[in-house]
């Protein structure tokens, strides 16, 4: 057989082609198809719940304001029922609200990278044309959209599904329960949770135990953020007025943070609900970067590794 | 080369029926393979032993403190009753959140990979052609874990009964209430056993780590809501140790149908 070759012409273009970007999509699809479609089933089933028991919810509380008289026994029958029933459904309902962008986080993250890792196929898949960087960039990058998008449209039907209960227990939106919840924020702690479980999975480069490192360093800046952080966001007011305070908690009150007294004059410092929005742009902020600073290093440490 | 052979006496050991391997054999087999989690688990105790044993003098002398306080209404007293109810109520309240976690999340690492693991690595065509045979290794390992869990949960829910007492006067519960109850008596102990054995079995049923994870995960969380909500308004019973021991016979009788139902699948599965 024989092989002609022709030199290169001048002019020509002779560099390799890159592969382009959007062929990731269809592998990020083949290799995480079963991590995409069963957080949306189970999403989508919880959100279903969400819906029937929501709209129980709005039902029993409407009829429970529009009570009249307000102080009769029939009345006060159906303060303790939807005590009783709607509110302990909607308390536990809150607590594994809170619970989810970690839960989110260590089931979608470690698996990207440590799974690669653990089981050595790595060694393949990043030996491929698109190469190690590009590759994980990409993956990273859809999956934490992906993940993201679902996360915010679940926090939006748990925010309706909770309104008549911040009536009910005459708690505001900033509480932190209830601020972890809804706005960008459950989203951005979706997102945080997946980077921090792909950093720590690429590092510890085991499935299980990056998944237990993720659940302990995402409460550790969970604690951190509600004990300390937010205290200290640039909205807070000092003020000595204290007819704020006063009177029984509704959904408008503020959020009382410290109280001090210089010479005769209480001072309060307190964040009104007002600030609702403000707030939730600076943290939802504040957890972007990070995220970005954290997938960051996670590309940085699949450069670093020696293959 | 001439062999010499003699016919076996009436009453010799022959050696022809296989010594079955000791039980004991697998204490080691279970500490190399699952150290990770035989090291965690402990180390998790120790810490919670240690957190209530220097946090619970200071709540109990705190309360002591609050009820001998005289007159009620002060500013004094109020300023304690304000501080016992802020920062001592976050402590135990925190750590009673993070007692009632620990069943789940043990159902949730311990569980599943001690079988899912094996078949997901095709590690199981070694492990159950070992000559203890593959019943008796998963009977073994089973029962070494679980025991070791049930024991640590049994022993922290003493304790954090003793650590919590103070604030079932200042939060308004009583021992009945779904959140207490769970954490004292044996129903700790109980919850701990039934989470790690649906994680065991789901793990041998689905085959695989992550979905294991999952499926043990809505299991447990369902089964817990069933019962806070519904099951425990329908015992024979209604004091305080009737229903912890009816719930503990209960979950106690799910666990080892969870068990023999693991050793079930592990038989019939093909190798």
């Amino acid at each position: 057989m024989t092989v002609l070759t022709l030199p290169a012409q001048p002019g020509q273009n002779t560099e390799p082609a890159h592969l382009p970007w959007q062929r990731m999509v269809w592998v990020t699809w083949r290799q995480h198809r079963s991590m995409l479609i069963g957080v949306t089933a189970v999403l989508a089933a919880v959100s279903i719940f969400l819906l029937i028991a929501g709209l129980k919810v709005h039902h029993d509380y409407s009829a429970l304001i529009n009570c009249r008289p307000a102080s009769s026994d029939a009345c006060a029958t159906k303060n303790s029922s939807f005590n009783n029933a709607d509110w302990t459904m909607g308390n536990t309902i809150l607590i594994l609200m809170n619970l989810a962008p970690v839960l989110l986080g260590i089931f979608t993250g470690p698996a990207v990278l440590a799974r690669e890792l653990e089981t050595g196929t790595f060694r393949y898949a990043w030996t491929q044309g698109i190469g190690r960087v590009r590759w994980t960039i990409a993956k990273l990058t859809l999956l934490a959209v992906v993940i993201t998008i679902l996360a915010w449209a679940f926090s939006q039907l748990f925010a309706w599904f909770f309104d008549p209960f911040l009536g009910f227990e005459g708690m505001n939106d900033l509480a932190k329960t209830v601020f972890d919840t809804r706005g960008i924020d459950f989203a951005a702690w979706t997102l945080v949770a997946f980077t921090i479980g792909a950093l720590l999975g690429m590092l510890i480069r085991r499935i299980i135990p990056a998944m237990a490192a993720t659940l302990g360093v995402y409460l550790g800046l969970d604690l951190l953020t509600w004990l300390v952080l937010r205290q200290d966001y640039p909205v807070a007011i000092d003020t000595t007025n204290a007819g704020l305070f006063n009177g029984p908690s509704t959904p408008n009150s503020p959020w009382i943070l410290k109280t001090w007294t210089i010479g005769n004059t209480p001072w309060w410092r307190y964040i009104p609900v007002s600030r609702f929005w403000p707030m939730q742009l600076i943290e939802s902020g504040w957890l972007l970067v990070l995220a970005i600073a954290l997938g960051a290093a996670t590309v940085w440490l699949v450069r670093r590794r020696a293959a | 080369m001439t062999i010499l052979t003699m016919p076996a006496q009436p009453g010799q050991d022959t050696g022809a029926e296989p010594r079955a391997v000791p039980w004991q054999g697998m204490l080691w087999v279970t500490w190399r393979q699952h150290r990770g989690l035989l090291i965690s688990v402990p180390a998790t105790f120790i810490v919670a032993v240690i957190v209530m044993l220097i946090e619970g003098p200071k709540i109990h002398h705190d309360y002591a403190t609050l009820m001998a306080c005289r007159p009620m209404a002060s500013p004094a007293c109020q300023q304690l009753s304000n501080y016992f109810n802020s920062t001592d109520w976050h402590e135990g309240n925190g750590v009673h959140v993070a007692l009632l976690a620990v069943p789940v999340l043990l159902a949730m690492f311990a569980g599943p990979p001690i079988l899912a693991r094996e078949l997901e690595n095709g590690t199981f065509r070694y492990a159950w052609t070992q000559g203890i045979g593959r019943l008796r290794w998963t009977v073994a390992k089973l029962t070494f874990l679980g025991a070791m869990v049930t024991i640590l949960a049994f022993v922290i829910s003493q304790l954090f009964t003793w650590f919590f007492a103070p604030f079932l006067t200042t939060e308004n519960m009583t021992v009945l209430s779904p959140s207490v109850f769970d954490a004292r008596g044996v129903s700790y102990a109980a919850w701990t056993l039934t989470a790690f054995c649906m994680g065991a079995f789901l793990g041998m049923l689905v085959r695989r780590i992550l979905p294991a994870m999952v499926a043990t995960l809505g299991v447990y969380l369902a089964l817990a809501a069933a019962t806070w909500f519904y099951l425990r308004n329908h015992y024979p019973v209604s004091t305080f140790w009737p229903m912890q021991f009816f719930e503990a016979d209960w979950l106690l009788i799910l666990s080892v149908l969870l068990i023999a139902g693991t050793v079930w699948l592990v038989r019939r599965h093909a190798a």
